[in-house]
């Protein structure tokens, strides 16, 4: 009898042995090919990399580094440069943080400070859904209800107001076309707001409770504590927040396209019609002819490249620290 | 030979059954940091020990080389001997899933798996053995009975395991883990997050496993294992004072700092 | 004391004054949502009818439908999805899991975040010198794979973060029980996170389904119907683009209308997403 028994014991440890070598064959399978996907995340943006370089190659041999400051793009004398392109990029995307960070701020306070609690998750998930919606219907509808509205009343208003006034009658000059550089601008100010609007309300969660009620507990105001407590101690996050909506603004191609006007030229005034790096990209791309055109728009495209790596590099850097402070 | 670690002698006058684990010259590191400091121990057959001592004091540690689990994390190593009838467990050539099915662990908080309560205990007994319906049906019942978890599951064995209270959950686990047929069954402060009324029918389970099966048990509670175990391990930063029967080291205890914690002086 | 308390004074003049502003700024969020999703229903829901689903995109000046844009979307979204959601969850479980304590999870953590903001005309023009330009034409197989590389960053991310609420607990009693790692994974770790795991499938399979710039120059555009995944393929945003910029107000009409099919399409998985992790917060 027990020596039945421990023949059965003795088979089913064979048995059992037998298994665990095929779990270890599986385990090693499966541990690959995670290890391999997540490989492949690193070999993407490589890729990338390597192909823009690889693509811009012709252009930047060609131009040099005068690419990056000649205003002049004549696809018929096959002269490109980066200069207005890089120009509109910046402009619009500075002044869409510009607004936008304010605004941004405002409704992050008012989630965390004064909105009724049933109220605040419909309230950020509403704000959350405009960052949801894709760029083409900003586009669309920039084109076709937001600017003709710039153009007949905000646009003549602002002109007929500056209208004398150093510096700013140039900055506002007309003609109102609605498109150009300040109708893009705030179409990027809207599509930018709920990115910054939910990481500063995240990054004002962090704040320990103690340190906002002994604000509160000296008679500070609700502004008192957002404005010397809570900003303060999350600065570095809301950094990190509005570098994340640069770099959105930067890379936003489609909304641009529909109401940037696509002029390569570089005016003082913000009504006037431009272009940016990846609009120039949109517009031309298929029906580019010859080789150095298209290598000089990949160029482009590399440069891009390079600037929302950098700042969107150092938007993590910042929302990494924020982390790490409150995980510690 | 430090004189207090010398106790497996005494342990050994005590009891005539035969050593199931042994644990020599144990050292364990977090890092750099040793938190197990030159262990020797023997934990005899089909009997429950108890692990007993400050928090912090290496008592959970010991427990989880036991079944080496903290191979689940970087920078942790052991470096010593710890024999399962007489095999040397912390071997690099041991297979840890085959190690892990001779000896079983439940841990403080209840741990069922997202599944049901059928497949929580079918789950684990599936992994190593090819057996019928009817078969695992039995294997089931047999195992929820031994937790004394059957006469309150039966009817909704469908149910998601997270719906059990947490008593029941943690008798689940003990379930879930005698079915796989262990040797060694280990429990790391099982009780700890449970109701007295839990806890007794816990401790209760406990005293009817023994004779099946050889269990050790981390608990920081000195009544419990008062209560439950046939010799207690005190432990104190790291290192093992004092192993002995458990009525002598709650009643007349070789160490002072043994003496000193048990009668609540710190700890 | 008439000082201190002027003082008071101006101090709550000056939050009233803040804190107005604050709720002026959430109205202002609020108004552009209403203002975009009333526009598009006003222009868009006027051109809705049966032809928009049945009929070919016309030529200039003709009246006609949607139907070879919105199956060239569907086709290359679910491609790129069937493509891109393995690779993300596998690179997210090896984060989350084999690779937890790793420098290799570290850097992919970094670089995937890049990704994932990164603009997506870039991932086009990647594209096209990876497939359009050695293959020497315009394909639906190229648009679907901009696509995915889209979808992977997002399926990572939210694989990654959701593996790393599943509790540390769940894993070793998984391993107690002598089941290998995979096993742990698969039946422990990836059940307990399901709901996370396919809310992040959802709102990359919105986030792709509105995507233009990246099929610009795969994908391009096609009038007719195509099924053929080695030619171009229409899709629902770039027929949006073409259409909206022409002079010609039947295509300005359907571009409307495609524009209201998109956003409520993409607004529909997003709150579907969001119920599914909402629930789970609640438990």
């Amino acid at each position: 009898m027990t020596a039945v028994s421990e023949a059965a014991t003795s088979s089913a440890m064979r048995t059992r042995e037998a298994t665990v070598r095929r779990f270890a064959v599986t385990d090693m399978v499966f541990r690959a090919a995670t290890r391999a996907s997540a490989i492949l995340v690193l070999v993407l943006l490589g890729g990338v990399a390597i192909s823009l370089v690889a693509g811009s190659w012709q252009a930047l041999s060609k131009f040099g580094f005068s690419f990056l400051t000649t205003e002049s793009w004549n696809p018929v004398t096959e002269n490109f440069g980066a200069l207005a392109p890089i120009y509109g990029t910046i402009v619009t995307s500075a002044i869409a943080i510009l607004i936008a960070v304010p605004i941004g701020i405002g409704i992050a306070v008012f989630l965390t400070e004064l909105c009724p609690r049933p109220l605040r998750r419909p309230i950020g998930i509403a704000v959350e859904l405009l960052a949801g919606i894709p760029s083409i219907i900003y586009g669309i509808w920039g084109l076709f209800v937001f600017a003709p509205f710039l153009q007949t009343t905000v646009q003549p208003f602002i002109i007929w107001l500056f209208k004398g006034v150093p510096g700013l009658s140039s900055l506002f000059a007309g003609p109102p076309y609605g498109i150009g550089l300040l109708t893009s601008s705030l179409i990027l100010a809207i599509m930018v707001l709920p990115f910054i609007t939910s990481i500063t309300k995240d990054v004002f969660d962090t704040v320990p409770a103690v340190l906002k009620e002994s604000a509160y507990g000296i008679g500070c105001t609700t502004w008192e504590v957002t404005r010397r407590v809570v900003i303060p101690y999350t600065r570095v996050g809301i950094m990190g927040g509005v570098m994340l909506g640069l770099g959105r603004a930067l890379g936003e191609t489609m909304a641009v396209t529909f109401v940037i006007g696509n002029a390569h030229r570089i005016s003082a005034s913000l009504f006037a019609p431009g272009t940016t790096i990846s609009a120039t990209i949109a517009n031309e791309f298929t029906e580019a002819d010859g080789d150095l055109y298209t290598s000089s728009l990949v160029s482009l495209g590399l440069i891009l490249f390079i600037i929302t790596f950098v700042i969107l590099a150092l938007a993590r850097y910042m929302l990494l620290r924020i982390d790490s402070r409150t995980g510690a | 030979m430090k004189p207090m670690l010398s106790t497996d002698l005494n342990v050994a006058e005590t009891t005539v059954e035969k050593a199931k684990i042994e644990v020599k010259n144990l050292n364990f590191y977090y890092g750099q940091s040793k938190a197990l400091k030159d262990i020797n121990l023997s934990l005899p057959e089909r009997s429950v020990t108890a692990f007993i001592g400050p928090s912090g004091c290496g008592k959970s540690t010991l427990l989880r080389v036991l079944n080496r689990i903290y191979e689940l994390y970087p920078k942790q190593s052991a470096e010593g001997q710890v024999l399962l009838d007489g095999k040397n467990i912390l071997d690099r050539s041991q297979d840890l899933n085959l190690l892990r099915t001779k000896i079983g662990m439940v841990f403080q908080k209840p741990t069922p798996f997202p599944m049901s309560i059928y497949e929580n205990i079918a789950f684990g007994v599936r992994l190593y053995e090819k057996i019928s319906k009817a078969e695992m049906d039995s294997r089931v019942e047999q195992a929820l009975k031994r937790a004394a978890l059957w006469s309150e599951v039966k009817d909704k064995l469908n149910a998601s395991g997270l719906s059990l209270s947490g008593g029941q959950q943690q008798r689940l686990c003990i379930a879930r883990t005698v079915a796989v047929k262990p040797e060694v069954i280990l429990l790391d402060e099982p009780a700890s997050a449970l109701d007295p009324l839990s806890t007794a029918k816990i401790e209760e389970l406990i005293d009817e496993l023994q004779a099946d099966y050889t269990i050790v048990i981390v608990t920081h509670n000195m009544q419990q294992a008062a209560r439950v175990s046939r010799q207690t391990a005190f432990m104190y930063l790291g290192e093992l004072v004092e192993f002995d029967r458990t009525e002598k080291i709650f009643t007349s205890p070789r160490e002072k700092r043994t003496q000193d914690y048990i009668t609540g002086r710190f700890g | 004391m008439s000082t201190a308390q002027s003082l008071h004074q101006s101090r709550k003049r000056k939050n009233a004054v803040m804190m107005a502003l604050c709720v002026i700024a959430a109205g202002i969020g609020l108004a552009w949502l209403a203002l975009i999703l009333g526009a598009l229903l006003y222009k868009g829901l006027s051109g809705v009818n049966l032809a928009v689903f049945t009929e070919m995109t016309p030529p200039p000046g003709d009246a006609g439908g949607l139907l070879n844009a919105i199956y060239g979307s569907i086709v290359m979204t679910v491609i790129g999805i069937i493509v891109g959601t393995p690779i993300g969850v596998l690179a997210g479980t090896y984060m989350a899991e084999y690779g937890r304590f790793s420098r290799l999870t570290t850097v992919v953590r970094f670089i995937n975040d890049i990704l994932l903001s990164a603009p997506s005309i870039i991932i086009g023009l990647f594209v096209y010198e990876l497939m359009v330009r050695p293959m020497g034409h315009f394909s639906a197989i190229a648009g679907a794979v901009a696509l995915s590389i889209l979808v992977i960053p997002v399926v990572v991310r939210t694989t990654e973060d959701m593996l790393n609420l599943v509790p540390n607990a769940l894993r070793e009693a998984g391993t107690a029980i002598g089941a290998p790692r995979w096993v742990v994974i698969r039946s422990v770790a990836y059940r307990a996170a399901l709901s996370g795991i396919v809310t992040g499938i959802l709102l990359a399979i919105a986030r792709i389904s509105g995507e233009t710039a990246p099929l610009l120059f795969t994908a391009l555009n096609n009038q007719f119907w195509s099924s053929n995944l080695n030619a171009p393929m229409a899709s629902l945003p770039v027929t949006i683009f073409q259409f909206a910029l022409s002079p010609y107000e039947e295509w300005q009409q359907l571009a409307w209308t495609g524009a209201l099919i998109i956003t409520l399409t993409v607004l529909g998985l997003s709150i579907f997403a969001r119920s599914l992790t909402g629930r789970r917060e609640d438990r």
